[in-house]
């Protein structure tokens, strides 16, 4: 059969800057729609401040005022006596998973009830970049929330920021939110099968929140319940976190982690893109690929 | 091609745990299964406008999904521009382009502008030639002047045309249009009609054009599918399939309060037509019931239904022994209207 030119674009070539257009665009598409709701400023004006709150609170009843924020007793399992500092990063790498786990999944629904879902699926493009511009999306809001909660740290609570810091600590996020990614697509995945991820990702906030050291130590846990958060990316990115800000070690004491978390990542983004994938097929099949 | 889809049934919550149950729920999924395509086996040649015309329920979307990759057939598959739909998807899709759901599937909180822009990098286009192409697509839907609004202060109708614009921003071959009239206004309806034609005749695309509109079909089509239950029951140029119905198997009753058992008195007393009430009767508006025999010897029952009509003191307005339309052919296939065949799902 003799086939029609298709004109427009040579759209049988997938080059690396047609891919960076779809990330990009789905970028400016989502913070677009971010801006067309204006009362999110007022959210993300107050939240990094009363964000800190509780968590001073917290700290000032546990280890008194009289020693601000240190305690000798919490020095013993943590590795450090500043318990605020140890608590503020747990919960800034935190802010990390939720937009994470929430986003993408909530982003696929989204799209499927605006009834855009249909078209994405039937553009010729690379799902993938398009999953990958929905996650760095999600991801700028977390990024301005903990740079806002970063500076804050600095000014009232001593934590030093430098150069020397500040690139580890960039590394450890980006290799923590890679894993996140993985995990968010397979939300997204159970999104398009089951057209709700929201209970899941709220089960898996709360598997984190406790089994991962957010507010207390690992050692803090059961030996089962430690098992349990070592398998979690987030475990091994507080601990070379905090060991790179509160304690002052480099990378390379830090090999071990990141190698972990280099694992987790490949395990988890393999798998989420096959989830992804194998439900994307599934829902097609059943003919429930555009149900809400 | 054949597309079969389940329909699940609510068995309760523990339902599942019951072992003895699980016989009955073996045999009930069977019967859960609606044939949505059935052996579908049409070909649409190149430069072509071509109609689906079926009611609302018939088949036509699924035929689209599954043409344009949302969906994947159970049996079969078909061959787009010579890319096979089930091996060469991305070839497929870069070949068509789609206006299934119409306005609903677009951006409402993003400007027109940036709905086609978004469109354009998922289809891979530069952006120098995606500006270019969006310039001259607003131009053509007559929409310059409004493309940096958003497309939530748009009418019903200027976001049809923008989703039709969409459909086109990468010079597809091929379009596939799914109701693109659909809940638009007379005025709306004429224009995207007229862009159709033009599509067709102008950039010589080829057109798979699904609706339930008879005079869309007719009017707009080179040959026309007329779809029913998931089968085509036949293919021809609208003027060939009208002479399916002769002017004697046609007769049009325009009459006032007929009782809601008319069709039921009608059908016995002329067993070989059949019997279709068209348009009931509006008091509001004061507009008449239209009933439609059609088939057999129509015009030999006239004075039948005639003498029935005044028995029943059933105000006749008028009797008319009609031109066949694409309408009544479908009711000659099929036995129902293309407004009272809908089947769910």
């Amino acid at each position: 059969m003799k086939r029609m030119k298709i004109i427009g674009a040579d759209l049988q070539q997938s080059s690396l800057r047609s891919n960076l257009l779809i990330v990009w665009s789905e970028i400016v598409k989502n913070l677009k729609f971010l801006l067309a709701y204006p009362v999110v400023f007022i959210f993300w004006a107050i939240f990094p401040i009363f964000w800190f709150i509780p968590f001073i609170l917290q700290g000032l009843a546990l280890v008194g005022g009289d020693t601000p924020w240190q305690s000798e007793s919490f020095a013993l399992i943590a590795g450090t006596p500043e318990f605020i500092p140890f608590v503020v990063l747990g919960a800034i790498l935190n802010s990390f998973v939720l937009t994470s786990l929430y986003g993408m999944g909530e982003s696929i629904r989204r799209e499927a009830y605006r009834g855009t879902l249909d078209y994405i699926l039937s553009s010729p493009c690379n799902k993938a970049f398009i999953l990958i511009g929905k996650a760095l999306s999600e991801s700028i809001s977390s990024t301005i929330f903990a740079i806002s909660q970063l500076a804050i740290c600095v000014l009232f609570f001593g934590i030093q920021l430098t150069l020397g810091i500040i690139i580890p600590v960039i590394f450890i996020i980006i290799l923590l939110i890679l894993g996140l990614y993985g995990m968010a697509l397979i939300l997204a995945a159970v999104s398009l099968k089951y057209k709700q991820a929201h209970d899941l990702a709220h089960t898996a906030e709360y598997v984190f929140g406790i089994f991962a050291p957010v507010r207390y130590p690992l050692a803090s846990l059961p030996l089962w319940g430690q098992i349990i958060g070592k398998l979690l990316p987030l475990t091994y990115a507080l601990i070379a976190v905090r060991s790179i800000m509160l304690l002052k070690n480099s990378l390379t004491a830090l090999y071990l982690e990141i190698l972990i978390l280099l694992v987790i990542d490949a395990a988890v983004i393999f798998l989420g893109f096959y989830l992804f994938n194998w439900m994307e097929e599934r829902t097609k099949k059943s003919g429930t690929i555009s149900h809400f | 091609m054949t597309k079969r889809f389940t329909q699940k049934k609510r068995r309760g919550i523990f339902g599942f745990l019951r072992r003895e149950r699980e016989e009955k729920r073996q045999e009930s999924e069977s019967s859960d299964l609606v044939v949505a395509l059935d052996h579908i086996d049409v070909k649409v040649h190149s430069g072509e406008l071509f109609g689906l015309l079926g009611p609302n329920g018939a088949g036509k979307t699924t035929l689209v999904k599954c043409l344009s990759t949302i969906l994947i057939p159970d049996e079969g598959t078909a061959i787009i521009n010579g890319f096979d739909i089930r091996s060469q998807t991305s070839m497929v899709r870069a070949s068509l382009g789609m206006v299934v759901g119409g306005e609903r599937t677009l951006y409402w909180k993003l400007t027109a502008r940036d709905n086609l822009m978004y469109f354009a990098s998922l289809y891979k286009m530069p952006r120098k030639l995606a500006r270019r192409r969006i310039e001259e697509l607003l131009e053509v839907m007559q929409l310059s002047d409004r493309a940096d609004e958003r497309l939530e202060d748009y009418s019903t109708g200027m976001r049809q045309k923008i989703a039709i614009a969409r459909a086109l921003l990468h010079d597809p071959p091929i379009l596939l249009l799914d109701e693109p009239t659909l809940g638009l206004d007379p005025t709306f309806s004429r224009q995207i009609r007229n862009q159709i034609r033009e599509l067709a005749e102008k950039y010589e695309k080829t057109i798979l054009l699904a609706t339930h509109y008879m005079e869309e079909a007719d009017q707009l089509c080179d040959r026309v599918a007329i779809i029913n239950n998931g089968k085509i029951v036949a293919v021809d140029t609208p003027d060939k399939l009208k002479t399916m119905v002769k002017e004697t198997e046609l007769v049009e009753i325009v009459c006032y309060s007929p009782p809601p058992d008319i069709e039921t008195h009608l059908k016995m007393q002329c067993p070989d037509v059949k019997i279709i009430t068209l348009v009931h009767e509006d008091e509001a508006k004061g507009t008449p019931s239209k009933i439609k025999l059609i088939g057999g010897n129509a015009e030999e029952h006239i004075s039948t239904v005639i003498d029935m009509l005044r028995h029943r003191n059933i105000r006749i307005s008028s009797l008319n022994i009609g031109v066949p339309t694409l309408e009544d052919v479908f009711i000659k296939l099929t036995g129902t209207g293309l407004t009272e065949g809908e089947r769910a799902g």
